[in-house]
């Protein structure tokens, strides 16, 4: 098991170094993507579907957007408080729909997620439609990170940051108290046990926008750009899609799902539409003709046998 | 703000807020029957208006072959729809939602590559304006109220007073007590599903000519949608026209006082009050 | 196991539904250690008294206090921290999960969270994990239910999903225990054995309020008896004196 983990954490720290600059331009958006993705996942996996995923991007991705060139700060504070701002909306709106199930959870994230890109593009010192430009790179030990391959390296980083506080999280009596929430029935009973699930949930979901908007605010560093065309509501769906594509079974559901459908739709990029469709189709052909998502193509293989 | 802009606000607000309500209407009568939040009901809206630019203006049918043709055409879908997606996904919640985001992506990108960015309009099918009391409005759009207050209280009166709305309310309480006393729940389900799908397309037919038409139209209104719905209450008729026209309303003064964009934060804003006072919604069940 | 148990006293509860009066000036005190049953025709009202106890409903008047305390402006999560633990009627269980994990995340309430030392995954946290994870066997144990610890909770035969849900409701370690017919859908020789290991484990140790239809049950177990007939209580005392009660014989009587 260790060997594994060893072979693929070498493959990430040096690939890069032998491959192009677009490939190291895909590997940068993967590991954004797979990121995001484990945000979504988390929420799914305790029952709650995230729409809006993209607004909390958006938060962290404005923020050190905002800090960097209207303060002319270091990239580095906009980067830390990115999560904490995000986290904040995620713990606001959270507190305010998790007293009811899921859909009205997830109506209100996508309603919340169009709403900020719609605050975004209407006020003009936040950027308004043109969005913010001239976001500088950070700089690491007195160099800027300016090249790809240099980028990668923070890319990397937050990425395994994030993913390692989630997954961490999950493995907690925390994560483990929020497998209680799925159903209406089970959250009654979790309660009669002790557990404040209202609560929880908020938390929770702060937790992954946490994430997301640190993910966010290094997304936007590497763009060198923020504006409302980016972080909108396809945005979510494509999060959601490599999830369920990736499959809901464990942690590798998610990142397998972000990182093949990205690099997919890194060629197809060319027409946006087109991207979406595939996305799409290939989203409905999971569900209906392999439901545990491509985790659960070795076992379906097997069975076949 | 004077009270001659404010009749003006109030009269466009209830205007907009009856064809809010036409859409949202579809969303909740699916949610309430067959449990499944209709993702691709902003596509169907949009595909309606796109129908009758395609048919009516492009191949120049008349106007009524159009529209029955658009109807016809969005009921069967929303049958098909039904059949192929909806039905073999029952009890998935998760697998359901999701299947009508990525119809609705599907709709959508179809659209944009086949219909092109560029807007497109449908002439009005009432022109002119009627002024009274001080407040103008265009005929086109008392029309399109005018239809779409038919609708809804049509639709009342067939929940409340067919043998159909009788069975959509049985499965909507309990299915199994439902199936078990007879109701087909498989037909009902398609024919709820098929009669959501056409108050969408009509709703879209009906503003063609007020506002202009673009594949990502669909967006926007079901965002308002859900708006709606949450503030009126998941599942509940009633609910979603008051929210309906109270949201038309507060969005038509908003914009009058403080700009559009505004206006749309203030509905949000007054959908977070709702969720924080009554979060299951003004009719909804708790 | 559990700490001392508690003395629970219902205090001119009244609930209304919409205009109904689904309870009325209803009292009674439980002492503490007491297994008490809770008994009534359809419709009488038990139900609704038992989840205004759990803390599920709010009463429209009246109060319910644990040892003295006034409870009842908590809702369940925060009267399950005072140590009221409750089943539900129909074996709801954490169905994907195993029937260790099921009791674990019962057990787990009554630990702090430490989820900074969860992050971490310290000594400490882990070996408190372990302690956690064999309490869980242990409860499961007592209820001899050890042998499905590995299965999933939704696949399993009702009366062991019914002893489940006691299991479950036990590792709270509660002062006061409610249970919801615990013998609906169970053969009779079942629903004697869960309610006889019932009163093995929890007699003197825990107050117990038991809501049934098994009247036979209610004899052999109970203590004190409390008959509700519309809203009402109309008997609170030893279950012996049950048949010689003419208003308890009409309220059966008359409803059949």
């Amino acid at each position: 098991m260790n060997a594994a983990r060893l072979v693929v954490a070498l493959v990430l720290a040096l690939l890069p170094l032998l491959t192009p600059t677009y490939a190291q331009h895909v590997a940068i958006v993967v590991l954004i993507n797979a990121a995001y993705t484990v945000g979504v996942y988390f929420m799914l996996r305790m029952g709650y579907l995230t729409l809006g995923h993209a607004g909390y991007i958006a938060l962290g991705a404005y923020t050190a957007a905002l800090v960097s060139t209207r303060l002319g700060w270091s990239p580095w504070i906009g980067i830390a408080l990115a999560p904490l701002v995000a986290g904040a909306a995620g713990w606001g709106l959270g507190s305010l729909t998790m007293r009811l199930r899921g859909i009205y959870f997830s109506l209100s994230v996508f309603a919340f997620g169009e709403i900020v890109n719609a605050t975004f593009r209407a006020v003009p010192a936040l950027g308004g439609p043109a969005g913010v430009a001239g976001l500088p790179r950070p700089a690491f030990a007195g160099i800027a990170l300016e090249s790809h391959l240099a980028y990668y390296y923070l890319v990397l980083a937050a990425a395994l940051a994030c993913g390692t506080f989630l997954y961490r999280l999950q493995g907690t009596r925390f994560g483990f108290a929020l497998l209680t929430l799925r159903t209406a029935d089970e959250e009654r009973l979790a309660q009669s046990i002790g557990i404040d699930t209202p609560r929880y949930k908020a938390w929770a979901f702060a937790a992954c926008c946490a994430a997301a908007g640190l993910m966010g605010a290094v997304h936007a560093h590497y763009l060198r750009f923020v504006g409302p065309s980016i972080f909108t509501f396809l945005y979510s769906t494509d999060l959601v899609v490599f999830a369920m594509v990736g499959g809901l079974g464990s942690f590798a559901g998610p990142l397998i799902g972000a990182a093949v459908l990205t690099a997919l739709g890194e060629q197809l990029f060319s027409v946006g539409y087109y991207k979406s469709l595939v996305y799409a189709v290939i989203l409905i052909a999971i569900i209906l003709a392999l439901p545990g998502g491509l985790l659960s193509l070795p076992q379906r293989l097997r069975r076949a046998r | 703000m004077t009270a001659a802009l404010l009749a003006q606000g109030l009269v466009i607000g209830l205007v907009n807020g009856i064809l809010y309500v036409l859409v949202a209407l579809g969303l909740t009568l699916i949610y309430g029957i067959v449990h499944i939040v209709n993702f691709a009901h902003g596509e169907v809206y949009m595909l309606g208006a796109m129908g009758i630019y395609v048919l009516h203006v492009a191949a120049g049918w008349p106007l009524p072959l159009a529209m029955a043709a658009v109807l016809a055409a969005s009921w069967a879908a929303g049958v098909a729809v039904e059949r192929a997606f909806f039905r073999p996904l029952r009890g998935q919640w998760l697998q359901l939602v999701v299947a009508s985001v990525g119809i609705s992506l599907i709709a959508q990108s179809l659209s944009w590559v086949i219909f092109g960015a560029q807007e497109k309009y449908v002439p009005s099918y009432l022109p002119g304006v009627v002024q009274a009391f001080g407040v103008r409005i265009q005929l086109e759009r008392l029309l399109a109220a005018g239809v779409a207050l038919a609708l809804v209280a049509g639709l009342y009166a067939l929940v409340h007073r067919t043998r159909l709305g009788m069975a959509m309310r049985a499965i909507e309480e309990d299915e199994e007590t439902a199936r078990m006393l007879g109701v087909d729940s498989d037909r009902v389900a398609s024919t709820t599903v098929g009669l959501g799908f056409l108050l969408a397309a009509l709703g879209g037919a009906l503003v063609a000519p007020i506002y202009s038409i673009n594949p990502g139209m669909g967006l926007e209104t079901i965002l308002m949608s859900f708006i709606i719905v949450i503030i009126g209450g998941l599942g509940s008729i009633t609910g979603t026209v008051l929210a309906g026209l109270l949201i038309g309303i507060l969005q038509s003064i908003g914009a009058l006082a403080f700009g559009a964009e505004a206006a749309t934060i203030l509905v949000f804003g007054a959908m977070i009050v709702v969720l924080i006072l009554r979060p299951q919604g003004l009719m909804g069940r708790a | 196991m559990p700490a001392s148990p508690a003395q629970l006293e219902v205090r001119g509860i009244g609930k209304l539904f919409g205009g109904l009066s689904a309870l009325e000036e209803v009292s009674f005190t439980a002492p503490a250690g007491r297994l008490l049953g809770l008994i009534g025709p359809n419709g009488a009202g038990k139900s609704t008294l038992f989840n205004i106890i759990a803390g599920a409903f709010r009463p429209s008047r009246g109060a319910v206090l644990l040892d003295g305390r006034d409870v009842t402006p908590l809702g369940s999560a925060g009267r399950a921290r005072m140590g009221i633990g409750r089943t539900f009627q129909l074996a709801t269980l954490f169905h994907e999960l195993s029937a260790m994990q099921n009791v674990l995340q019962a057990v787990l309430c009554r630990a702090p969270r430490r989820t900074l030392a969860g992050l971490l995954q310290s000594e400490a946290y882990r070996r408190e994990q372990q302690a956690c994870e064999a309490r869980a066997r242990q409860v499961l144990e007592t209820l001899d239910i050890d042998a499905y610890w590995n299965q999933r909770a939704g696949g399993l035969p009702l009366g062991v999903r019914k002893l489940l849900t006691v299991a479950v409701a036990l590792a709270t370690e509660p002062r006061l225990l409610l249970l919801d017919e615990p013998a609906a859908g169970l053969s009779e020789e079942e629903g004697r054995r869960l309610m006889a290991r019932i009163d093995a484990t929890l007699r003197g140790r825990c107050t117990v309020i038991v809501v049934e239809h098994h009247l036979k049950l209610i004899q052999r177990f109970c203590e004190q008896v409390i008959v509700l007939e519309f809203g009402r209580v109309i008997y609170d005392g030893p279950p012996a004196g049950l048949k010689g009660n003419t208003r308890v014989v009409d309220a059966y009587l008359g409803h059949d």
